[in-house]
């Protein structure tokens, strides 16, 4: 191909990328956004946020039913890479997700399934580390930037252990010594205690974190597969994180049912 | 406090409580030897308080005084019951009143209250004299439920302060979380229930002071059923005294319940600065070894060097509660659903 034949393809590529086209996507990519800064000088995530989407009912598309809305799907590829053995366990626990599901028993639900659980979660930020206030089961989570690595394992933790570094405007954290007893949504989407989760939150307007994971577990899936979603600042003035004691009215509802079959 | 001491010692309770078959407490932090001294709450706090010079503290760059970074719950035995007792067994050692007033120490309960206290006390199961009756409730914590005030009593926090805000969270026991707006902004709607009720801050002169209402009315104060409404409103104020202490008062009303406004009133320690061995022997509990023996593998930290020890690593009491939770339910406690004032 001539020189310049390149370049004015290159020339015009350009000019289409600079070039705002509404409609085609929600953040034309121009100037990359410059999110204001904490006084330790990292990038302000701070606020209330919720993700929009059908991703806690299933992380694929999925058609409606009765309760659950439609869904495109946030995975990058549209389906989850299982291991055929994984895959039939996966259609199993979509069976009996009545029953199986952990959120039923309000049980911790594990990174990244917190971060789209309805309800909003704040980010709070000090120079040492992020902790995220979610709504859900009031769960909180510390994400460590002070240096330490992940410690010596074995360890098995509902959220896991999560540790941060800023790249650019990103936060990034690295999470594992997970449990094999939470999912990743509704429909019987799972994992083993290898998983591997990184999430990205890079901030694409003053109003919306870009989230996405990056999911990795040898036993369960044959290759690192990623999600990925907008998050919505919370516009409600005066809007706050309030209280979801999910296991207070769980054990409420059990306690003096005489079928309960959750005290064995 | 050593959140690694904390963390194996949470678990291990669970043991000890199954041992005893008693419901767990997981608010007894540590063993304690029946020849224990008396701990020391209200009256001894404002005898000491009284002698106190006075103190300025530190301010935030948005100039409200600094309260950041992680304290400690009242110490003890974490409010086994906020009344003086004797001593009762390796988890509730004696201990003064949390009560500063009335002067008695005692919770002002209004006849058809402090009846109710007395039925649910006489049937916890627990062991404290006068227990009688058939089982009633298990204390509401024991089933990793938090309320208010009980999450500043029994457990550790890790404070926050941003414009406008002061934050509190959980950092040794369970999930919880209070962002407390100090912007003048009003309650939630009253029909909004909340175990943690619904918080609103200002700032008079040094003092945080803290509004909560909006409670569900279902929390108690300990473990030996001291109960309040969800008419009950409670109102903080939290005063730096030193550098490393808070002086924590919590104001109580509800003449729903109540004859007269109460207080609870006690310090809470910076984590690490407290001098006066509140937390008994945490034996077996501090060894990696033991607590693995235990069954318990995966909050044990490195015993040599820890540079994870200022860290908050997960406890996940419910998920970890729910042999006990069961053991409760065998045994025949009833779910508490709060009281009713007669009309």
């Amino acid at each position: 191909m001539k020189r310049w034949f390149v370049g004015f393809l290159l020339g015009l590529t350009a000019i289409f990328a600079l070039t705002p086209m509404p409609g085609l996507g929600q953040t034309p990519a121009t100037t990359p956004y410059t999110p204001p800064r904490t006084r330790d000088g990292h990038p302000d995530l701070q606020g209330i946020w919720q993700a929009l989407n059908t991703a806690a009912d299933d992380l694929e598309a999925h058609n409606a039913s009765l309760g659950v809305p439609p869904g495109p799907g946030v995975v990058e590829g549209g389906a989850i890479p299982y291991q055929p053995s994984a895959l039939a366990r996966k259609k199993e626990n979509f069976e009996k997700r009545a029953t199986l599901d952990p959120e039923t028993k309000c049980l911790l639900p594990g990174v990244p399934r917190i971060t789209y659980m309805p309800g909003p979660f704040q980010i709070v930020q000090q120079a040492d580390k992020v902790s995220i206030l979610y709504e859900y089961r009031n769960a909180v989570r510390n994400i460590y930037m002070n240096g330490n690595p992940h410690p010596r394992g074995p360890i098995e933790w509902w959220m896991g252990d999560s540790r941060g570094r800023w790249e650019g405007n990103t936060l990034v954290v690295d999470v594992i010594y997970f449990n094999a007893d939470t999912w990743f949504d509704r429909a019987g989407n799972f994992h083993s205690e290898a998983l591997h989760v990184v999430e990205r939150y890079t901030p694409t307007t003053p109003y919306h974190l870009l989230y996405e994971a990056t999911i990795e577990d040898p036993k369960v899936f044959t290759r690192p597969w990623k999600i990925s979603m907008p998050l919505y600042r919370r516009q409600e003035k005066e809007v706050e994180v309030l209280e979801n004691a999910c296991p207070a009215y769980l054990l409420e509802r059990e306690w003096d049912n005489p079928t309960s079959t959750y005290f064995r | 406090m050593s959140h690694r001491i904390l963390a194996a010692v949470t678990t291990l309770t669970v043991v000890l409580a199954l041992w005893l078959v008693v419901p767990v407490h997981l608010s007894g932090q540590a063993f304690w030897p029946k020849d224990t001294p008396k701990i020391p709450m209200a009256p001894t706090w404002i005898a000491q308080k009284a002698k106190l010079p006075p103190y300025t503290p530190p301010r935030t760059p948005d100039g409200v005084p600094d309260f950041q970074g992680m304290w400690d719950g009242a110490g003890g035995d974490g409010a086994a019951d906020i009344e003086d007792h004797e001593y009762l067994d390796v988890t509730t050692p004696a201990e003064e009143t949390f009560i500063s007033d009335p002067p008695d120490g005692k919770v002002p309960y209004l006849p058809w209250a402090l009846a109710k206290h007395r039925e649910i006390r006489a049937g916890l199961g627990r062991g404290w004299p006068g227990e009688s009756g058939p089982r009633t409730h298990g204390a509401p914590r024991s089933l990793c439920l938090n309320s208010m005030p009980r999450v500043n009593v029994d457990g550790g926090q890790e404070i926050i302060q941003k414009p406008g805000y002061v934050i509190i969270l959980a950092s040794t026991i369970g999930n919880w979380h209070r962002v407390i707006p100090t912007d003048g902004r009003p309650h939630v709607g009253p029909n909004a229930k909340f175990w943690l009720g619904n918080s609103r801050g200002r700032w008079e002169g040094d003092t945080l002071v803290v509004e909560v209402t909006n409670l569900n009315g279902r929390g108690w104060f300990d473990t030996a059923g001291n109960i309040y409404t969800e008419n009950t409103r409670m109102v903080e104020r939290w005063r730096l005294v030193d550098a490393n202490t808070i002086d924590y008062e919590v104001t109580i009303e509800d003449p729903t319940i109540y004859t007269r406004p109460w207080k609870i009133n006690h310090p809470k320690r910076r984590d690490g600065t407290d001098k006066r061995n509140l937390r008994g022997t945490a034996f077996a509990a501090t060894a990696p070894s033991q607590a693995a023996a235990a069954g318990f593998t995966e909050n044990v930290r490195p015993a040599a060097v820890d540079p994870y020890e200022k860290e908050v690593w997960e406890t996940a009491c419910f998920e970890g509660n729910h042999e006990n939770t069961v053991t409760q339910h065998e045994l025949g406690f009833k779910w508490f659903k709060g009281v009713t004032p007669p009309k």
